[in-house]
């Protein structure tokens, strides 16, 4: 018999919770989208119902992370699919357009440059000597810098006509609500996304294999490693680093390296599964970073929705612009998307340096590019597989230098794990640190040699999956969930880019 | 059917031998057409024909083909 206080505690898993979202991996995520998914095979031949029961599942799943604050995402939501249509209805290339479309662009930005950045601007301000303000009580909602672009990519999209403005609302409010992008991404494109509510929403047993392959692969990569490695060692060396010899600190540096990718796209890789087993391909958002042999190679393999979303509505159209002063056009163009990209992630120094530091990468490999190729050409390394190699580690380690700036809390944190790293080296402690973190260590490199692995490996899996009868995945499902439960050390810990 | 002196302007400003342009054509099929190197093209392609795009033009072109209808739209008005 249930008492009240079990009514009670029931009640409360469904109420907003800052503590507890319903991330992917909660058993109460898995229990109601298992119950999501019973629906969609009941109204398999209803599309209307179907879409409507993703969108009520997807409403309940932002509330259940942003409380009150879903009611943001549903102003933005109708405004942005209004100002669609107001832009669509006035005439190319006039001036009334574009005024419209900067309205629309400074509103949008508006709300997030208030949520995200009010309070860093006064700390600016405070610190220049400009008066003295006290930061203000602002709640950051969650997943706002993601659906904000969504919408924006939408609505810029309609004025440069290459999109026209969706009529229905409800496939609208699906775009913007769909649950398994809303949080962390990947950033869809409308362009992309709407056409395939207005398909079949049908999956192949291919489908299938991909998205169980997709889940499990995220699940291990977001709590086996990424998770473990953080609460058992990243993190306390970030903490105090100076209380670590200067190979522990290096070793945390690929550790954040590794947890950075594996939580992230571990976190993708359960959305795009299952957006697949709702029949949504969603946007790939990585592709095995770490093997970019240049740092522009590994933007383009790295949290690629964002990265391209500010290629094609900020560095083009900047660089459009600038284009009659060559090389100072590209250069600029590139480090104003760059500090976008660091601001992006959040308002702090720390982000901007790390935006800035990769646009100083790709400046220097730009403006070195021909000094490269006659070098290579001359020295006959041109197109041989150990200058691949040779890059990939280069670009590898500028890319973990970055990381130790974006992970610390302050620049003198960066500077004390540099000076460990550089003059209280201690190669004797090797001995020492694979018997202490043994596990810690298998894991780094397990998930290191899986990431150098040729591509096709995956494919294979994701075949043999779909070829498993029912009752074969279910089981294979139940063992990676059980590994999983195996290895998580303490409750979930929360994604790391949800502070984003 | 992509004209040989819009082929060649390409060619020459990313410094390769040959490519078989068709009008599907986009940048990233290109060796060396890159988003950095994309300007550039854009540049050589305008000096070429002695004509100016806007910059919504530009953002607009998907494929080399629409990069040739613009220059004929260009250059007939």
């Amino acid at each position: 018999m249930f008492n009240s206080i079990d009514i009670i505690k029931l009640i409360n898993l469904f109420v907003y919770d800052p503590h507890n979202p319903l991330l992917f991996g909660t058993s109460l995520f898995l229990f109601l989208f298992f119950g999501l998914l019973v629906f969609y095979r009941i109204f398999a031949n209803n599309k209307n119902i179907r879409i409507i029961g993703v969108l009520v599942f997807s409403l309940f799943f932002y509330y259940k992370a942003a409380g009150a604050f879903f009611i943001i995402l549903i102003v933005s939501t109708i405004f942005n699919f209004y100002a669609g249509k107001i832009i669509a209805s006035l005439k190319t290339d006039t001036t009334k357009r574009l005024l419209f479309l900067i309205i629309t662009l400074v509103i949008n930005l508006g709300a997030l440059g208030y949520f995200k950045y009010t309070n860093f601007f006064l700390q600016i301000l405070n610190d220049i000597h400009l008066g003295k303000f006290e930061p203000l009580d602002i709640f950051l909602p969650i997943g706002i810098s993601f659906y904000t672009f969504k919408a924006l990519s939408y609505v810029i999209d309609i004025y440069l006509e290459t999109f026209q403005p969706v009529k229905s609302f409800r496939d609208f409010s699906l775009f913007m609500f769909f649950f398994p992008n809303i949080l962390i991404g990947p950033i869809d494109r409308a362009a992309t996304f709407i056409p395939q509510i207005e398909g079949d929403q049908s999956i192949t047993k291919g489908d299938i294999g991909k998205a169980i392959f997709l889940i499990m692969f995220g699940l291990l990569k977001k709590v086996a490693v990424a998770d473990y490695i953080s609460i058992n060692f990243v993190d306390r060396v970030f903490e105090v680093p100076l209380r670590f010899t200067g190979f522990e600190n290096l070793m945390a540096a690929y550790g954040y390296a590794i947890q950075m990718y594996c939580d992230f796209s571990g976190y993708t890789d359960m959305a795009l599964g299952i957006a697949l087993l709702l029949g949504f391909n969603l946007t790939e958002n990585f592709r095995w970073p770490y093997k970019a042999t240049s740092i522009a190679d590994f933007w383009r393999r790295w949290h690629i929705s964002l990265s391209s979303w500010l290629l094609d509505y900020l560095f083009r159209p900047l660089q459009i612009k600038f284009r009659n002063v060559q090389p100072i056009g590209n250069i600029a163009a590139l480090m104003i998307t760059f500090i976008v990209i660091g601001l992006w992630h959040g308002a702090s120094w720390m982000y901007i340096v790390f935006g800035a530091i990769h646009g100083f990468y790709i400046t220097f490999s730009l403006l070195t590019k021909k000094i490269k190729k006659k070098f290579f050409e001359l020295t006959h390394l041109a197109d041989t597989k150990s200058l691949k190699v040779v890059q990939i580690i280069i670009t590898f380690h500028l890319v973990v230098f970055a990381f130790i700036i974006f992970r610390a809390p302050d620049f003198m944190t960066v500077s004390n794990i540099l000076s460990q790293i550089f003059n209280s080296f201690h190669p004797e402690v090797i001995p020492q640190f694979l018997s202490g973190y043994t596990f810690i260590f298998e894991l780094m490199a397990f998930a290191m040699l899986v990431h150098y692995l040729p591509e096709g490996w995956r494919y294979k899996v994701q075949e043999w999956l779909s070829n498993t009868p029912l009752i074969g995945q279910a089981l294979i499902l139940a063992v990676v969930i059980w590994i999983v439960i195996q290895v998580k050390s303490a409750d979930l810990q929360p994604y790391l880019y949800f502070k984003f | 059917m992509i004209s040989d002196r819009l082929k060649k302007t390409i060619l020459t400003e990313l410094e390769i031998e040959d490519f078989d342009f068709v009008d599907e054509t986009t940048a990233n099929q290109v060796p060396n057409w890159d988003s950095l190197n994309h300007i550039n093209v854009i540049l050589a392609v305008e000096k070429e024909f002695k004509i100016k795009f806007k910059g919504a033009e530009i953002l607009r072109i998907k494929n080399v083909g629409e990069l040739e209808q613009l220059i004929n739209a260009k250059l007939s008005g």
